[in-house]
């Protein structure tokens, strides 16, 4: 019995549950104000509060908005509602780990719906070299400095409240939520300040690129995404783990070749058994390309979830077609 | 003796500028002589100039040597202030033509030192405050040091002062295993090594060669003699704090420095410093202590005393239940774990000398500096207390505690026992942690609840840590009796005179204008300590003139609809009206004021609608919030009717909104009454209510500032006033009247619309651009590398 239904996860077509599961996930997020649903504003995915619709809130708002608190406060009793705000957040976050982002974010769905769309318009797909990589990877970083040191120096007194919020006044998850649910108060440039009208400016040509982007390259703005940094460096707390054998690992390159995010340590690092990097997204499609038995495996609570199996694969090869069918 | 190593990447002496200034022993030779000859021309400087016009000796003494670099190097670099000191230095030379005799065994004792310094320097600085602290005791203290070290240096061999008398010889020694750095050597080439340069270069007789085995540096004073002496000496970059996650020799005296020390500056700095400052000192036990014996001018040593002994009695206990937990003997355990105590002192005190400095010691050296070498120099300080920044040092001691925890694990680890005995008698060894945070919080808690007690009266009246706030004080005290006059003129106001609520400090903000207001959401709550926030309001007339006369009832409703009271506090005459936001939603807060006179009843109203929005609580913003509120206790009301746009907590009023009124007399709709509308700027305009006490108006744009210095969260007033006379004979309170006069005053603040700033038009074209653009390069990108490629082959 219990092999039955291993195996039948195993065999699963990861691609049909995986679009299910995001879907619904993406009609709470996006719409789920709607139907009364509140989550509160601590979540770990780019649920856009400016989407008045949302049924919770990017835990970067509260963040920056605590962390903007005057010094004197910031250091005082309000430190305890930051650091609640954290705990809060990594609750949220331990049950997932990464798979916020490859399951969960709305806007990470909305990227592959747009790869889903330039598949049946027949338009290749565009990678980066490993140079271009290594390079545009440490962006998201600097993204995490500005919400993290901005409000910072609001607090000391150095940045005017026009800064407040500077990386959500960048964010082209900002201005594409609330058109979601049809508000389109967001696609503004904000004439009050020069600082906002730039903040305000550089947030409508990075909604612009992710339309572009995210359409000929798949999970473009996931690279640069501030909570995808945030996310790695609580990953190793999370109960849910992507583990690699590399012992019996072939670097055959399936798995790298199905990677949204071109991880390439997925194939290349045969010694380390964690395998989860900054860019990974979690959505275990490494996992259902892999050809090997219990080479890549997707543990919860140290227990084997979603592990590969030649079966699997097999049964899934007409379906993703790692060589072929990518566009 | 080795000649060249290849040097690893964390040698420091690999490092170019680095290298340079710790190895080059020129540099060090002129280093030491220009401190050296500072040190003693201030002790010169102290004794030619004795008053307390001498900055320079103080400046030198305890705005540099002590505490700032000293504090700032031990847990960095280590122990460089011992490789400069001028003792050492000259002691070196002293030694060389002196007797050379092995000292005597009870002088090779550790305590003496940390004796001298705990009981001889800090009790004597709280017993008598301010006596080591004039030019003249200053130079007489460390003139008379050099002389003992001096004669100590001449007498025996080895740097015995260095390593037994010197005060903090053993503080450095002990905090110097936080650094980051170690001095050591490369073991593979001292394998074959067989003449011991290092060791005999070596002043305090130690052996360099060891130190990377034995996983720590004895009484290296970090002079770089042996560096100097031979190349394999590296002094190299480690993790913070990496010794005492290891085993090594370990030294009783080391530990009792952490803890002593630790008693004698933070702990009972926050007795006789902080504590003694709130309005409740006299209730501390040891100003009761004192006040028993009758010595409460020594009432700072015995805060000493305790801070001694609770230390000393909360850090052996906590140890002592945790070798019995840990099932150990005592010793052991104390040597063990003693060590995680490190950071308490020195991370805590970095903090507070970084802030000493930049609020007040970079101006004395300065000037101390231009006093002693004749030079012309107009510093001021870096910072004034209460800047923003200057709170970051606090987080030092946060720091502190947080190591002191991970050390007390880390350095558990060493100790064999089952798990469970582990995890308690990581509680008991983590005692004096606790207690370190304890007396933290308590004198937060303490100086908060209470306040700082006023000036005079203090015994501690000379040091610096109190004065500063007593300046603060007493500064307010002066600007307070500036505006008293005019509250006093407050007192009168004619029946006919509508007094309103408003949020802003009518003393602080004499020009009722338009003006940039501190946003909510980003902390402005007047008491960040206390739990519930609230919300402060005055009661003005004519303008802006405080309201002091009593007579006047106010109340408030919650964003429940509750009845709760206001706090009304009097200050120099004028009242403040506050009340308790708990939660996000609309307070209403009502001020009744009705007089009978001349058989005409005066009746009026201030009411006040404030919408409390605060980031991180779980409040929903639904329609139950957007209720009507009908207010039982007075006759006329004035109810702002909320339209469809309003539906979050965050929501202002922006010029061009059309509001709605509906105004009540009796609970039912008051028609023909006169609503008056008046902006901030001037601009007025009366509108008349109809049958259903409807009145609507649309607010004006009355802000035309230049492009750059518009300001969307310029905040302008609006003041409704609703007047209606009956003639309708009635009585209140036991008095009858003929005709009753309603007077309702309504105030609101309203923001630029956002349609004056934001602008579609820009971001559209903007986004246009950016999508033609990108897609422009894409497609050229792909077709450029879709062109067959042309391979060029060359002749082989």
């Amino acid at each position: 019995m219990k092999s039955k239904i291993k195996n039948a996860i195993n065999n699963m077509n990861l691609h049909r549950t995986r679009f299910w599961i995001q879907l619904v996930v993406f009609v709470i997020f996006v719409y789920g104000g709607y139907f009364a649903i509140d989550l509160g504003s601590k979540l770990p995915v780019f649920a856009c509060p400016y989407n008045s619709a949302s049924a919770g809130a990017c835990y970067l708002i509260p963040l920056q908005h605590q962390l903007s608190m005057p010094t004197r406060v910031l250091l005082g009793g309000a430190a305890i509602s930051v650091i609640v705000g954290l705990l809060t957040f990594l609750a949220w976050f331990v049950f997932l780990n990464k798979a916020w982002c490859g399951y969960m974010c709305p806007i990470g769905t909305l990227q592959d719906w747009f790869t889903a769309l330039r598949k049946r318009t027949g338009i290749r797909y565009s990678t980066y070299t490993r140079i271009q990589f290594e390079k545009l990877s440490k962006i998201k970083y600097i993204f995490l400095a500005i919400v993290l040191l901005f409000p910072l120096l609001m607090g000391v007194g150095l940045l005017g409240s026009q800064w407040s919020a500077a990386f959500c006044q960048m964010c082209p998850a900002r201005i594409i939520s609330p058109m979601l649910s049809g508000d389109f108060s967001q696609l503004t440039i904000d004439f009050s300040s020069k600082t906002a009208m730039v903040l305000t400016a550089i947030g409508i040509v990075f909604a612009g690129l992710f339309v572009i982007g995210s359409f000929v390259k798949k999970r473009f703005f996931c690279f640069f995404c501030p909570m995808s940094a945030l996310h790695y460096i609580f990953s190793d707390l999370s109960v849910v783990q992507l583990k690699k054998n590399g012992s019996k690992c072939t670097r055959c390159g399936d798995c790298y070749a199905v990677c949204d995010m071109q991880v390439k340590d997925i194939a290349d690092d045969v010694t380390s058994t964690n395998i989860i990097r900054d860019d990974c997204i979690l959505c275990l499609k490494c996992v259902a390309a892999c050809p090997e038995d219990g080479v890549l495996h997707f543990d919860i609570l140290k227990l084997n979830a979603f592990s590969s199996t030649k079966e699997g694969f097999e049964k899934r090869m007409g379906m993703e077609k790692p060589y072929e069918g990518q566009r | 003796m080795v000649d060249f190593v290849k040097r690893d990447q964390n040698d420091i002496f690999n490092r170019p500028i680095l290298g340079f200034l710790f190895k080059n022993p020129k540099l060090l030779m002129v280093l030491r002589t220009v401190v050296a000859a500072l040190f003693f021309y201030a002790v010169y400087f102290g004794f030619v100039h004795p008053a307390k016009d001498n900055l320079f000796t103080g400046a030198l003494f305890w705005g540099i040597f002590w505490s700032l670099f000293m504090v700032a190097t031990l847990p960095t670099f280590g122990r460089i202030f011992c490789g400069i000191c001028p003792h050492g230095f000259l002691g070196k030379y002293i030694t060389a033509f002196g007797l050379q005799k092995t000292m005597p065994k009870w002088m090779q004792n550790r305590y003496i030192g940390i004796v001298l310094l705990v009981v001889g320097w800090w009790g004597i600085y709280y017993t008598f405050p301010g006596v080591w602290k004039t030019p003249f005791a200053t130079a007489a203290l460390f003139g008379g040091m050099s002389l003992v070290a001096f004669a100590v240096y001449y007498l025996y061999k080895d740097m015995g002062h260095c390593k037994y008398i010197c005060p903090i010889g053993t503080l450095s020694r002990a905090y110097d295993k936080l650094s980051f750095t170690k001095l050591e050597t490369y073991t593979d080439y001292c394998k074959d090594c067989r003449t011991f340069e290092c060791a005999s270069a070596c002043s305090h007789a130690l052996k360099p060669f060891s130190f990377a085995n034995k996983n720590q540096t004895d009484d290296c004073t970090l002079c770089m003699e042996c560096a100097s002496s031979c190349e394999a000496v590296k002094f190299r970059f480690t993790k913070p704090a990496e010794q005492l996650a290891g085993t090594f020799k370990t030294l009783n005296a080391e530990i009792w420095a952490y803890i002593l020390i630790l008693a004698s500056i933070p702990v009972s700095m926050t007795f006789a410093h902080g504590l003694n400052r709130s309005r409740i000192a006299d209730s501390m036990i040891w100003n009761q202590t004192a006040a028993y014996f009758g010595m409460s001018e020594y009432a700072g040593g015995f805060a000493f005393a305790y801070a001694l002994l609770l230390t000393v009695f909360i850090s052996v206990t906590g140890l002592f239940l945790a070798s019995k937990v840990l099932k150990k003997d005592y010793s052991s355990t104390f040597s063990t774990l003693g060590y995680a105590y490190a950071p308490l002192f020195i991370l805590g005190s970095l903090g507070h000398t970084l802030e000493t400095f930049f609020t007040k010691d970079y101006e004395t050296i300065v000037e101390g500096f231009a006093q002693a070498f004749g030079f012309a120099a107009d510093a001021s300080a870096l910072a004034s207390r209460g800047d923003a920044w200057l709170h970051y040092f606090g987080l030092f001691k946060w720091i502190a505690v947080v190591w002191a925890l991970v050390l007390i694990y880390k350095r558990l680890k060493l100790i064999d026992a089952a798990r469970w005995r582990k995890i308690s008698g990581y509680f008991f060894a983590s005692f004096v942690v606790i207690f370190f945070v304890g007396i933290n919080l308590y004198q937060g808690h303490v100086l908060s609840t209470y306040g700082v007690k006023e000036r005079g009266g203090n015994t501690h009246g000379s040091h610096s840590h109190g004065g500063d706030s007593f300046q603060k004080i007493s500064f307010a005290d002066k600007t307070g009796k500036r505006d008293f006059s005019g509250a006093e003129k407050a007192a009168m106001i004619k029946e006919d005179e509508p007094i309103h609520f408003t949020l802003t400090d009518p003393k602080e903000n004499a020009q009722n204008g338009g003006g940039r207001n501190t946003h909510a959401m980003s902390g402005g709550s007047h008491r960040p300590s206390s739990e519930i926030p609230s919300k402060k309001a005055w009661l003005v007339f004519n303008g802006n003139r405080p309201v002091s006369n009593a007579d006047i009832e106010t109340f408030v409703f919650d964003a429940g609809h509750e009845l709760k009271d206001v706090k009304v506090e009097q200050k120099r005459g004028v009242s403040t009206y506050r009340f308790d936001i708990p939660r996000n939603g609309y307070y209403n807060l009502i001020a009744k004021n009705c007089a009978v006179k001349d058989d005409t009843l005066w009746y009026k109203i201030a009411k006040l609608e404030y919408l409390h929005a605060q980031h991180g609580n779980d409040d929903v913003y639904s329609d139950d919030v957007k209720k009507e509120l009908n207010i039982d206790g007075i006759k006329i009301d004035l109810i702002r009717v909320k339209d469809a746009r309003e539906k979050d907590f965050f929501y202002r009023h922006s010029m061009g909104d059309t509001l709605t009124f509906k105004a009540l007399l009796d609970h039912k709709p008051l028609a023909n009454a006169n609503v008056a509308i008046a902006l901030s700027s001037g601009w007025t305009k009366n509108v008349t209510t109809d049958e259903n006490g409807i009145a609507k108006f649309t607010i004006v744009r009355d802000y035309f500032p230049a492009w750059n210095e518009f300001d969307k969260m310029y905040k302008q007033n609006l003041l409704l006033t609703l007047t209606y006379d009956e003639e309708k004979k009635g009585q209140i309170d036991g008095n009858e009247y003929q005709k009753a006069k309603y007077i309702l005053t309504y105030p609101l603040s309203f923001y630029p619309n956002s349609s004056d700033y934001e602008s579609y038009g820009y971001a559209l074209i903007l986004l246009s651009i950016t999508l033609l653009c990108a897609g422009i390069v894409i497609y050229l990108f792909r077709r450029n590398r879709t062109k067959p490629f042309k391979e060029v082959r060359y002749e082989e």
